[in-house]
């Protein structure tokens, strides 16, 4: 395995003062968190200065770590520890749930690994967190679908994949971004630790139609110009079917109707649907159609932009 | 295929067990309004939270570990991370609405 400058990695000399490796690590911590940091490469960048901060802060640990480095430190040599290594520093360390490399382990693995009651370390697997696309249609009733989702699990030390198949119960009204969460379904706990859960992360699918807005949905309708100026009844369609509706003489592009009850799902109960109206223009006008423009114009007397002579 | 039972809410005591944080830890979050249970009626340990704040328990505890953090921060941190995820959403939906009336060059 590769040897690991931890003071390459932190930016700081071999002989560098405690407090200057933690202004350095901290600083480094704040740019790779990726809780801060949504690069996909962040989170490795984290693990390895989390690693270096783990080593270098304990002086027992930082000690035996500067002698691996002066026996067999080179970045551009394989690095195996001396035989019969066995650390002290390691023995009473904690890990918080951070998984460190294979270099880190095979220096002060042996310690952490004696420690607890029975040499296990018991606790719960960790959550897994899928997304779960659904189409505004299946959020108006409860029903059940089936996920599937794959589990990293490490069988005799040996990383694999497990396929998992489920049928989760979806509940009515649920809304884009909230998460489902299906317990003991997420990776298997170390040692005799209960599994963790797994979080669906709801994403409502974009419709060809619908726009959502809260609970509400937003369905752009274009009518033609004499609908909008003489006023018409016109069919459109909802999540569940056909609606009839009055346009009034004079609508304007942008109006919105609101037809009550023909929106989602909620716990407060179904939201309203709302129209907007998109006043279309013909592709062409000849003949008889564009004279009759041509005497509208000359009739009507309308300055849309009359407000900018103002 | 297993059926599996869903939820929408978590227990105190679920959240402090899964995610193994201490009761007054989590207590200390809610005081600085991370996250809120559904109703803060009643004793704590009868709280209940959206399964959505779990993620920003989570969060909330990384930063405070990994980071030394103090909660005031975290809270300031998560607060202005909130608002970005519902920008980003309130934005993505607006373009779509806005692509209904615009024409495509």
């Amino acid at each position: 395995m590769e040897f690991k400058d931890y003071y390459q990695m932190l930016g700081v000399a071999p002989d560098a003062e405690l407090k200057d490796i933690k202004i350095a690590y901290r600083k480094l911590a704040r740019k790779y968190h990726p809780d801060m940091n949504p690069d996909p490469g962040a989170e490795a960048s984290f693990k390895e200065v989390a690693e270096a901060w783990e080593v270098l802060k304990d002086p027992g640990r930082r000690a035996e770590y500067d002698e691996l480095r002066r026996y067999g430190g080179r970045r551009d040599q394989q690095f195996e520890p001396p035989p019969g290594w066995e650390s002290a520093a390691g023995a009473g360390f904690q890990q918080s749930g951070g998984d460190f490399s294979d270099f880190f382990n095979s220096i002060f693995g042996a310690g952490f690994r004696q420690q607890g009651p029975s040499g296990g370390h018991s606790r719960p697997g960790q959550d897994v967190e899928i997304e779960l696309p659904l189409f505004l249609e299946e959020t108006l009733e409860s029903f059940s679908k089936p996920v599937e989702y794959r589990l990293s699990v490490v069988v005799q030390g040996q990383p694999q994949e497990l396929k998992k198949s489920l049928k989760v119960t979806i509940p009515a009204g649920i809304g884009d971004g909230e998460r489902i969460r299906v317990r003991g379904q997420g990776a298997p706990g170390p040692g005799d630790g209960p599994a963790g859960d797994l979080y669906l992360h709801v994403r409502l699918v974009p419709h060809p139609l619908f726009d959502v807005e809260g609970h509400n949905l937003l369905l752009t309708v274009p009518i033609a110009p004499w609908e909008a100026a003489l006023g018409a009844k016109i069919t459109v369609p909802t999540l569940t079917g056909k609606i009839s509706l009055t346009v009034t003489p004079n609508s304007q592009s942008g109006q919105k109707l609101r037809i009550a009850g023909k929106g989602l799902a909620s716990r407060a109960g179904r939201g309203d649907l709302y129209v907007v109206l998109k006043v279309v223009m013909p592709q062409e006008s000849v003949g008889a159609v564009q004279e009759l423009w041509q005497q509208l114009a000359e009739q009507a007397a309308f300055d849309p932009r009359a407000e900018w002579g103002r | 295929m297993t059926m599996s039972t869903s939820a929408l809410n978590i227990s105190l005591r679920e959240l402090c067990e899964c995610e193994q944080v201490s009761r007054q830890w989590l207590v200390t979050i809610v005081e600085h309004d991370i996250v809120s249970p559904v109703s803060v009626a009643g004793a704590v340990d009868d709280w209940v939270f959206e399964t959505r704040s779990v993620q920003w328990v989570k969060r909330a505890i990384r930063l405070h570990q990994d980071l030394d953090l103090d909660w005031v921060a975290i809270a300031m941190i998560l607060e202005l991370q909130q608002q970005q995820e519902q920008l980003v959403l309130e934005n993505r939906c607006l373009q779509q609405r806005l692509q209904r009336f615009l024409l495509e060059d």
